[in-house]
């Protein structure tokens, strides 16, 4: 009998597939969203945990700061920052209900319930993000 | 092949199919093969028609055809099925690509090593063969109609392959074996200090990102998504209890 | 049951759900107070100050700093867990983000601290 080789997709391949929702269902589209918010959160964690480091340069270092952060272009990254936070704390809890064994036959209903809140959500912050 | 004007006309479709040989074609590549499908064709018609008529070394594992021994697992479109019941009209495109079961070691062609599935799967307790099979007077437990039977699982292996988790970790349990490791425990099969032994670890229950795309491609309604959550429940709850006894 | 070796047991999918339903909470006040409460959103360093002089708002900070820092590093802990490691290999990030996550919470806590003695100077 010949020895099978040991011939695996290559992890690369795989790892691939965290982030690819393509032919797959509503579940595992929550499960790469989760995944990509989180990721872009804690990246944004360590961001501005340095950058609120310029409040120790006092007024003069930190409104300057401000100004620039004022230009709609980092307006706009303040939205997508809102929508990371709204999709990952939305399908966090939608994760935890159904982590528990609840609600796990209707998760995908659960999912699109959530996202739907999360854009309404996030039109009402981008309005005073651009407005207030 | 069917080949009955009933089943509506005839279309040609082209399956590009993962072709593997240890030594021979290594690395792996597609090969090509054209074949005439009807509404009723499946993937394993057209694989079995190639074999007799276009390339005999082709090779795929295959049984029963109703779906009912769990052998032809295989991804489809890129979405695990099994060929014996995937029909090759309904996969959405005239090209239909063909591949081995991910997350198995691939041996040739599309014929995967079911070693580590069956590895993760009878060690949970879950018994292959039902005892009652052999018994007609056996009495069926009380409530059995209120949840999925875990008997209905089919080994195909195609809850692992489909998991995301599973694919980038070889030591994760996997939907089909903690699926079998909540029946024993419900069915009383196992004590919960043997079954939450087995799962209650890194690689075990907690692994699970409740992608649930393991219940969508289960085909035969386990439904390994649900009761992985379940598992994890009855854990949290003995957790807890415990924590309070203690304190 | 499994004449595998046996494997470390963990919860911390329960700690990873704790920590998120309290940012839930934590994180929409940061929000709210810091953006939206203050015509304009919380921007200038006088208002920073005047807000952080307030002890509560400290502690609150503070409380949703650890937390949040918990979550994140459980996390990003979470994420390579699925991938193939040794358990040597899975000691050594357990330490890493352990590492990280106390030099982020140490810095916060820091610098919450730094601005609330300012505030109270001013």
């Amino acid at each position: 009998m010949a020895v099978p080789i040991q011939h695996k997709s290559p992890a690369a391949r795989a790892v691939q597939a965290w982030f690819n929702p393509l032919k797959r269902s509503a579940g595992f589209l929550a499960f790469v969203l989760m995944r990509i918010t989180g990721i872009g959160l804690v990246v944004y964690l360590l961001i501005h945990m340095v950058v609120i480091g310029n409040l120790l340069r006092g007024p003069a270092g930190w409104d300057s700061l401000i100004q620039t952060m004022k230009s709609p272009w980092v307006l706009a990254l303040d939205v997508v920052l809102i929508a990371g936070i709204l999709i990952h704390m939305l399908n966090g809890l939608r994760v935890t209900i159904i982590g528990l064994g609840f609600g796990t036959q209707s998760h995908k209903g659960i999912f699109w319930t959530l996202m739907a809140v999360a854009v309404l959500l996030l039109a009402y912050s981008a309005w005073l993000v651009f407005t207030k | 092949m069917t080949n009955n004007g009933f089943f509506g006309p005839k279309k040609t479709i082209t399956l590009k199919v993962l072709r593997y040989k240890p030594g021979a074609i290594d690395p792996p590549r597609y090969d090509t093969f054209r074949v005439e499908a009807n509404a009723v064709t499946t993937v394993l018609d057209a694989l079995e028609e190639i074999k007799a008529t276009q390339d005999s070394s082709l090779l795929y594992r295959h049984s029963c055809h109703p779906a009912s021994c769990g052998t032809c697992g295989m991804r489809v479109n890129g979405r695990e099925q099994l060929g014996c019941v995937a029909r090759l009209l309904e996969q959405g495109s005239d090209v239909v690509v063909v591949e081995p079961l991910a997350s198995a070691p691939l041996i040739a062609d599309l014929v995967v090593d079911m070693t580590p599935f069956a590895e993760r799967f009878a060690p949970a307790g879950m018994r292959l063969v039902r005892e009652s099979e052999f018994n007609p007077e056996a009495e069926t437990p009380v409530g059995v109609e209120t949840f999925t039977r875990y008997e209905d699982c089919i080994e195909c292996n195609i809850c692992l392959s489909a998991c995301p988790v599973a694919n980038t970790n070889p030591a994760f349990i996997g939907p089909a074996g903690l699926a079998a490791a909540y029946r024993a425990l419900v069915t009383g099969e196992r004590s919960p200090a043997e079954v939450f032994a087995y799962v209650d670890h890194d690689d075990g229950v907690w692994r699970c990102h409740s992608a649930m795309e393991c219940s969508a491609v289960c085909p035969s309604n386990v439904d390994p998504g649900h009761k992985i959550m379940a598992l994890r429940r009855e854990l949290v709850t003995y957790k807890v209890k415990r924590f309070f006894k203690r304190g | 049951m499994r004449s595998i070796e046996e494997k470390r047991r963990s919860g911390i999918w329960i700690w990873q759900a704790v920590t998120g339903v309290l940012l839930v909470i934590l994180l929409s006040l940061h929000m709210i107070v810091h953006h939206f409460v203050v015509e304009g959103g919380l921007r200038t360093y006088e208002q920073v100050l005047a807000y952080i002089g307030n002890p509560l708002v400290v502690v609150i900070e503070i409380v949703f700093l650890i937390v949040v820092t918990f979550h994140a590093m459980l996390g990003v802990r979470a994420i390579l867990f699925d991938l193939p490691l040794t358990e040597r290999q899975k000691t050594l990030v357990t330490r890493a983000l352990t590492a990280v996550g106390l030099v982020v919470g140490a810095w916060g806590i820091f610098l919450a601290l730094w601005l609330f003695r300012m505030a109270r100077m001013a």
